[in-house]
């Protein structure tokens, strides 16, 4: 048995850079050192994030007999998910500070998180994939429920907790099938064990699987946590959630729908599609109706699950590279959106809509990087979120899938319908004597970054989508 | 295979009905007198005085918590000191570093006061 320790160096040092922040905030007992906690976990992530540009990216290799692999799709999605622990621990140094005053745990615990995410980037085996995302899971309720004597981040904590143990129920059986038909749970031993031909038992499995992921990434009919969720959690972990918690389920989907489960595909695909539209209708539909920004950013958050499930469809090459550049872009698009919300709610302690009106007014920077967040989450060009949905419906209709593509590309114009409301809420300034907002400057940064990654994608796609394809063809082989 | 999913069956069959079987001979053959007593909450015990919505102490969920916490540690330490001489410096390593993660849980529980009772 050998063990290469470099593999698994990013979730060593962000385990480490955890327990050491849990030391550091019993240590220091005075408010003035905790408030440092949350610069000293940026600064460590942008360590995290030098160092992993030059770990090696192209072979792929394993820390314990193929259990734990690290490749550059692993690597790629490590990389997305340290970035997105970077914008949200600094949305949260401000957001977050009456909270975290005489607490010194939730940057540790944004670090268990994001060690939980790393782990199912490169799990290769069931086992570690659940442990990895329930490590995730576990942090991620306590992160929803921070706020304690908020009932509504507590109702949100506690319904997060029981769905996500169901839906752990339900994965596991999925898993205990596959063993108990097969005898191995590492990938590599299941794909050469797996015949062409399936048992209904397995088939079970497969939907088993298929649910149980299918709730972290809030797939119709199992999203029905979203919008509580999204709406009771502090806004950072709100973003956290959209962004990371649900990046983290597609690499794990990616690697048991690309990967363990090849040889089955004309038997999930079906199922897959008939959810994927589900998404596609229920996400987009409801999200027309919502009063509060959060939880329509939830229902949006849903439907983008459809439109990266459209990737996973598509089953190629392009459609993995597709699926990997919707979620980079996906990701500044949200932490924008979120920033904004942040930015309002720190102002006025509200979320609903109608707060909006007259935010051109009172903070022409908020409104610009919510009007970039938002059009890119629409797909509207010149933003990121145009070349994005362009990639995934041309390469859906280049295998074969017109139909689905006019469902999707129907469903953005509902999408686009309802942004534009809230982009016109809060450009027909009718409130006229609105005091101009304080915007604390980690809050303005995160903005900032957000809407020039946004843009900057949009109109320089070329050197993301080469590499992002680079990595599809990797993994792909 | 079929023959020993069978037995299993049979097994399964078999518990049902005896549990079936005493139910309804229980039934059959004991007295049916109704009476102020058998009607009661408790036959025996004590009828509850105010409101059953009693809020409990939340210590005893964390104490609990820490209970099921050091409970697992010991789990994994018995293996771990039965096998200790043919494992080497790697195992007993790994060994520290899961206990020093628990204990550093433990001074966290401990500062942050969940272990004082008040």
């Amino acid at each position: 048995m050998i063990l290469s320790w470099p593999t698994i160096i990013l979730e060593i040092s962000s385990l480490g850079i955890g327990l050491l922040l849990l030391i550091l905030g019993l240590v220091f007992t005075s408010l003035k050192s905790k408030a440092t906690l949350g610069y000293f976990s940026i600064i460590a992530l942008l360590l995290m994030l030098v160092g992993s540009f030059y770990l090696p990216s192209g072979a792929t290799q394993t820390f314990i007999n193929n259990f734990y692999v690290q490749d550059s799709l692993a690597l790629f999605f490590k990389q997305l998910f340290i970035v997105s622990a970077l914008l949200v621990n600094t949305m949260a140094l401000r957001y977050m500070k009456p909270h975290t005053n005489n607490r010194g745990d939730f940057f540790a615990l944004t670090f268990f998180a994001l060690t939980g995410m790393m782990m199912m980037a490169s799990a290769a085996e069931f086992i570690t994939l659940y442990i990895g995302l329930e490590l995730m899971t576990f942090t991620f309720v306590l992160l929803t429920a921070y706020k304690k004597h908020d009932l509504k981040s507590g109702e949100a904590g506690l319904k997060y907790i029981l769905l996500s143990a169901v839906s752990s129920g339900v994965l596991l059986y999925g898993f205990s099938l596959l063993y108990g038909l097969t005898g191995a749970l590492d990938f590599s031993s299941l794909v050469a064990l797996f015949a062409p031909t399936s048992s209904p038992l397995l088939v079970w499995a497969i939907v088993m699987v298929l649910a149980g992921l299918g709730f972290k990434i809030a797939l119709v009919p199992f999203h029905m946590w979203t919008p509580d969720v999204y709406e009771g959690a502090p806004t950072p972990i709100t973003a956290f959630l959209a962004v990371g918690s649900k990046a983290a389920g597609f690499v794990a989907f990616i690697r048991v729908f690309f990967q363990v489960f090849a040889v089955y595909s004309p038997i999930f695909m079906p199922l897959l599609i008939a959810l994927t539209v589900l998404t596609l209708l229920i996400g987009n539909l409801i999200a027309l109706a919502q009063t509060h920004l959060k939880r329509l950013l939830a229902y949006s958050s849903i439907a983008h699950a459809g439109y990266i499930l459209l990737g996973v469809i598509a089953y190629s090459k392009l459609g993995l590279s597709a699926i990997l550049f919707y979620l980079l872009l996906y990701m500044f698009a949200n932490i924008g959106a979120f920033a904004a919300v942040a930015a309002l709610v720190i102002n006025t302690g509200q979320d609903k809509i109608s707060d909006l009106a007259g935010l051109w007014k009172s903070s022409p920077f908020t409104s610009v990087v919510l009007l970039v967040s938002l059009l890119s989450l629409a797909g509207i060009p010149p933003t990121a979120g145009f070349i994005g949905k362009f990639y995934l419906f041309t390469e859906l209709v280049s295998r074969g899938y017109l139909w689905l593509a006019f469902v999707a590309v129907g469903m953005s114009l509902v999408a686009i319908y309802y942004y534009l409301v809230v982009i016109r809420t809060f450009l027909s300034g009718s409130v006229a004597e609105k005091t101009s907002m304080t915007i604390p400057f980690s809050l303005k940064l995160v903005m900032l970054v957000s809407v020039v990654m946004t843009i900057g994608i949009g109109v320089f796609p070329g050197p993301f989508t080469d590499y992002l394809l680079k990595v599809a063809q990797a993994f792909l082989g | 295979m079929i023959n020993e999913y069978g037995i299993i069956g049979i097994f399964l069959l078999g518990g049902i009905a005896f549990t079936l079987v005493c139910l309804v001979l229980s039934w059959l053959l004991s007295p049916h007198k109704r009476s102020v007593v058998k009607e009661s909450t408790y036959e025996c015990g004590l009828e509850t005085s105010g409101v059953t919505w009693v809020q409990f102490k939340i210590q005893y969920f964390l104490y609990a918590l820490v209970f099921v916490a050091f409970d697992v540690e010991t789990v994994f330490l018995f293996p771990w000191a039965v096998a200790f001489n043919c494992l080497g410096m790697f195992a007993f390593a790994e060994m520290l570093v899961f206990v020093v993660i628990l204990v550093l849980g433990l001074w966290y529980m401990w500062k942050e006061g969940a272990l004082e009772w008040n």
